[in-house]
């Protein structure tokens, strides 16, 4: 049910200490949306995307190789062989994502610029400063990758001049609030959440209006205590928003933080959530792009999008 | 928890796990255990394995590996455990005593 877990580790730590990011791809793919935006690079306040949304099509490319490699017994040694190999059945498997979910993830990141911009939020964006934060490096137990990452990541940010860094899933939030301040010595940037940051400003969105069911992810619940934040904006913007049977700090997990290492467990537990979900109506709000990768593949009767276009009316 | 060491991992997993009082509350919550052959799908059964991993009682068998890196980290064990046990906590420090015994991390 698990495949190879020290091969898959072993490529994740040799390509964040190559290029930054753990899986062999250009790191290019996580500034690109950007482009053209004429947004402003220098500032104290930065956007820290983490490279998250970025990252799933790639990763989801990945989880579709991986299914493959785990429906047959010899799938730790193709692992083993690809890894020797320079990783070419692998690489040439994540080199080509469905090019509608890049387009996706940019249109995402494009409605959260537009939503801090409506909310009066002065920000800048540096795409050398932008980067994977390393969140599942301290996951899987890599910890001295992770540290140095981090550091690197860290510097980054200091030499681009951030006081502030505005974070946007939850499991970057998570790890530049609670983890960096515990690994990087010194750690002296503040973080804040665009969920949060927009309901500071007392910001209104506007949607498009009617029910939709909020699937509230792990991290925000339990670990971070966003709640209220999602479900007030939802409601400023016109959303009636429906429960599911478990829901706030009671919420189900999507099954996606182990997609790349036991991809068919992590398809049964996101099937199990999107039935859940589908009982109480098929217009599903997720605030994770791991949550929306996950229910997407699972859910194919629902129709399942991220918070941001719900609140910039482009769902 | 940042590991220090294997030595460090080892005395925070013996601390946190012996709060366990196996009453199993964690169970019901777990995403993977309903899924899993076995019982190191579930936290019960994670908590148990680290524990023995920690006293040096068991070695990283690939039963041992599944149930800790079949783990979400939802948290939602968590939400039920009477002793207040850093399940996660429990489950991310031995997954880093297993990078450290197979040398992923130089």
């Amino acid at each position: 049910m698990v495949l190879n877990v020290r091969e898959i580790l072993l490529l994740m730590a040799e390509e964040t200490e190559k290029n930054g990011i753990p899986l062999p791809i250009n790191p290019r793919v996580i500034t690109e949306w950007a482009e053209g935006l004429g947004l402003p690079e220098k500032g104290d306040t930065l956007l820290y995307t983490g490279g998250l949304y970025q990252l799933m099509p790639y990763i989801n490319a990945l989880v579709k190789y991986l299914e493959v490699l785990e429906s047959r017994p010899s799938g730790g040694f193709l692992l083993k062989a690809a890894r020797k190999l320079g990783l070419t059945g692998l690489a040439g498997a994540i080199a080509k994502p469905d090019r509608r979910e890049v387009e996706y993830s940019h249109k995402v990141l494009r409605a959260i610029v537009k939503l801090l911009q409506s909310a009066g939020v002065e920000f800048a964006y540096n795409p050398s400063a932008d980067g994977y934060s390393g969140v599942l490096l301290y996951d899987m137990g890599l910890d001295n990758v992770f540290r140095r990452h981090a550091v690197r990541v860290y510097e980054s940010l200091k030499k681009a001049g951030a006081r502030r860094i505005i974070t946007i899933d939850p499991h970057t939030t998570f790890i530049m609030e609670k983890v960096y301040p515990e690994y990087v010595k010194g750690f002296d940037i503040e973080v804040v959440n665009y969920l949060r940051l927009l309901r500071e400003k007392g910001y209104k969105p506007s949607g498009n209006g009617g029910r939709v069911v909020i699937h509230d992810p792990c991290l925000y619940a339990r670990e971070l205590g966003i709640i209220e934040e999602p479900r007030k904006l939802l409601a400023d913007a016109g959303y009636e928003i429906l429960e599911p049977r478990r829901s706030g700090r009671m919420t189900y997990c999507c099954g996606g933080p182990v997609e790349s290492i036991a991809p068919r467990l992590s398809r049964k537990i996101a099937s199990m959530r999107a039935r859940e979900l589908s009982e109480k109506g098929r217009r599903v709000v997720t605030l994770c792009p791991i949550c929306l990768a996950n229910l997407s593949r699972a859910g194919e009767k629902l129709e399942i999008n991220d918070i941001s276009l719900y609140l910039s009316g482009e769902a | 928890m940042q590991s220090n060491g294997a030595e460090a991992l080892r005395a925070y997993i013996r601390a946190e796990t012996s709060k366990c009082m196996f009453c199993g509350f964690c169970e019901a919550l777990c995403p993977t255990l309903y899924h899993g052959p076995h019982r190191g799908y579930g936290p019960r059964g994670r908590v148990n394995l680290a524990r023995l991993i920690a006293r040096g009682e068991a070695s990283f068998t690939s039963d041992v590996v599944e149930s800790m890196y079949s783990c979400l980290l939802c948290k939602a064990c968590h939400l039920k455990c009477p002793g207040g046990i850093d399940i996660v906590g429990v489950v991310r420090a031995t997954r880093s005593l297993y990078v450290l015994s197979q040398e992923v991390s130089a």
